[in-house]
């Protein structure tokens, strides 16, 4: 069974996003294992001595889990049309020096409280591990947006809409199966990985 | 001009501030320039609000003092750095200082990309309605290969791209004027005042010409006024029309009606001291239409001011007139006047030099006025350029120099602040 990690992407306590995580959690337990973990408490990145580039243990953790993951499925809220600050926070520590992101498979998902379920964000988040310290496989042509997400939950944090959870149940097999697929894409996983590694924060 | 520029990095040594302070060294004849950092500030966290600790309202505030803002980002990871956008998350959550603000976005990197995404990216964060800056398009201005574009004297090399930021710079100040004028409140267009007294009111004596000189006489004769010891009956009370008189001309102040049929009907003349009166009236004036009684140049604020009462925007207007020297306080008092059903009925024009009152009360109070006395004597400079004073009804006044929109201070918030 696949093993992954949910990405709760905020600091705040109060989340829908991890409220979508949770859900998925319990789902599919049947199907994978998914460990939530948080971004709360990283400092802010502020490139400390580019020549060795050590990131804080806190961070180390989350490279650990995500190196012994088979996937990473991160729920993203949306601030002012982009991802929070807390989650480019996390990011950005975790592509300094170090490299779980490269070819792991990526699903992202979204919360929010308007209607749009923060599809600007997820777009920004695209860009973003795309880059080239990160780059991540992100699952393709797939998006998951839960607008109004407050009302979005049961008290016990089952998904209501039953045509959601239809649409979520059908990415998340479609995302078992690109998992197993980005496995055979691995013909360019070492100059990837060679790329990531010689990216230097110093040429960008 | 007061142009802020942000460095979008909390890097130590970052190539997007030393772009800053080239352009303040640089341009700064163009513009006060002030750089500011956010490297001090907390990560945004909804569960811990710091919205009120010094970084953050130290931002707000040379945010807010500025008329212009430009922030210089790096790119990381596509985006801009977290510190940036966490800057701008704390000004988007409880304030909103950048709101209506104009921000030139550019960007310093090592590479070919010059941050082409994530200045991109940014310019979608200032669009969100939280931010909702006015960021000056077009005029991108990346700066590639930066670890060769400058000297060792922190300046840029290359003449052509110093010459393209300083186009960039100008048009930028060209846009923060601009952007003046669309965050100016909406003008309401509200319809012309008849300032001829053409119409007729229920209460508008017939068959008199407005104009006469002795209009007093021959309308008292066409309305059968009464005058001498005949009791009027007034709310509340019982007066002849001596008392009444004797009444307003003890009042000290001059009184002007007029009514809404904009017809200058009375005045509470004084008996004659031999002093000019602060707005001056002669006895020919009653009957008048309004626009007999001002010069062409005033009379767009004397229409604007009737609107504003007819209209129900503004209760009073008042506005302090200088031009009687440093030892009157002379303030001009428009009173919208109202019937029992809330119609409105005429102006109240009360004229008055406070400057005795406050005198007085300063004395028997043992206070006294300290520090800015222009605050009394002439706030007008605070809200915006050529702030006449209108003279409503005598149009005495020598700066009443018709400006389309006269900036008067009204009691209700007439001069905003941005």
């Amino acid at each position: 069974m696949d093993k992954f990690i949910g990405l709760v992407g905020t600091n705040s306590s109060h989340s829908t996003n991890r409220q979508l995580l949770q859900f998925m959690q319990k789902h599919f337990a049947d199907q994978a294992t998914i460990e939530l973990v948080e971004i709360k408490g990283l400092p802010m990145f502020n490139k400390p001595d580019p020549d060795h580039k050590q990131i804080p243990a806190a961070a180390q953790v989350i490279v650990d889990k995500i190196n012994a993951a088979d996937g990473v499925i991160i729920s993203t809220p949306e601030y002012d049309h982009s991802v929070p600050a807390a989650l480019m926070n996390a990011l950005q520590w975790l592509s300094y020096g170090v490299h779980p992101f490269v070819d792991k498979p990526v699903m992202i998902t979204g919360a929010s409280y308007g209607a749009l379920g923060s599809s600007r964000a997820q777009a920004h988040l695209r860009q973003i591990l795309d880059s080239p310290e990160l780059k991540a496989r992100i699952m393709p042509s797939s998006e998951f947006l839960l607008g109004h997400s407050l009302a979005g939950f049961s008290p016990d944090g089952e998904l209501l809409d039953r045509e959601q959870c239809n649409q979520l149940e059908g990415l998340f097999k479609d995302f078992l199966t690109f998992v197993k697929i980005t496995k055979q894409l691995n013909h360019a996983h070492e100059s990837n990985a060679k790329e990531a590694a010689n990216f230097s924060w110093e040429d960008k | 001009m007061k142009i802020v520029g942000i460095v979008g990095s909390s890097a130590d040594f970052s190539y997007n501030r030393l772009l800053l302070q080239f352009i303040g060294r640089h341009f700064g004849a163009d513009f006060d320039f002030n750089l500011a950092e956010i490297k001090d500030l907390p990560m945004f966290n909804q569960d811990d609000d710091q919205t009120n600790s010094a970084p953050v309202q130290e931002l707000v505030q040379v945010i807010e003092e500025a008329d212009g803002v430009i922030i210089a980002t790096p790119e990381h990871n596509h985006t801009i750095n977290a510190s940036l956008k966490s800057a701008l998350e704390w000004l988007s959550y409880k304030i909103h200082p950048l709101d209506g603000k104009p921000v030139m976005i550019i960007g310093a990197s090592y590479f070919t990309q010059g941050s082409s995404r994530a200045q991109l990216h940014l310019r979608q964060i200032l669009d969100a309605p939280g931010v909702n800056a006015l960021a000056f398009p077009g005029n991108e201005f990346l700066l590639g290969n930066v670890k060769e574009a400058f000297d060792d004297h922190g300046d840029l090399k290359d003449p052509k791209t110093i010459s393209f930021l300083g186009t960039c710079l100008q048009k930028f100040q060209r846009f923060i004027k601009m952007t003046e004028f669309l965050n100016q409140p909406e003008a309401e267009v509200l319809p012309p005042e008849d300032l001829k007294a053409t119409g007729t009111i229920d209460t508008t004596i017939q068959g008199v010409d407005k104009s006469a000189p002795d209009w007093v006489e021959q309308a008292a004769e066409v309305a059968h006024a009464v005058d001498g010891k005949t009791y009027v009956r007034l709310n509340r009370g019982i007066l002849t029309v001596d008392q009444l008189n004797y009444f307003l001309a003890s009042m000290p102040m001059e009184l002007t009606f007029a009514d809404s049929n904009n017809q200058f009907l009375y005045y509470n003349q004084q008996p004659d001291t031999g002093e000019k009166m602060l707005a001056s009236r002669n006895p020919t004036q009653p009957g008048n239409p309004l626009i007999n009684c001002h010069p062409e140049r005033a009379r767009k604020n004397v229409e604007w001011v009737i609107q504003q009462l007819r209209h129900g925007k503004q209760d009073v207007i008042r506005m302090h007139v200088p031009t009687h020297g440093p030892d009157k306080f002379v303030v001009h008092n428009y009173q919208a006047l109202h019937d029992e059903t809330g119609a409105y009925k005429g102006l109240n024009e009360y004229v008055l030099d406070i400057q005795p009152i406050i005198d007085w009360y300063l004395q028997q109070t043992g206070q006294k006025l300290v520090g800015d006395v222009d605050a009394v004597s002439g706030a007008s400079e605070k809200s915006g350029p050529a702030k006449p004073a209108v003279d409503g009804v005598s149009g005495a006044s020598e700066k009443a120099a018709a400006p389309a929109k006269p900036a008067v201070d009204g009691v209700s918030g007439a001069s905003e602040k941005h």
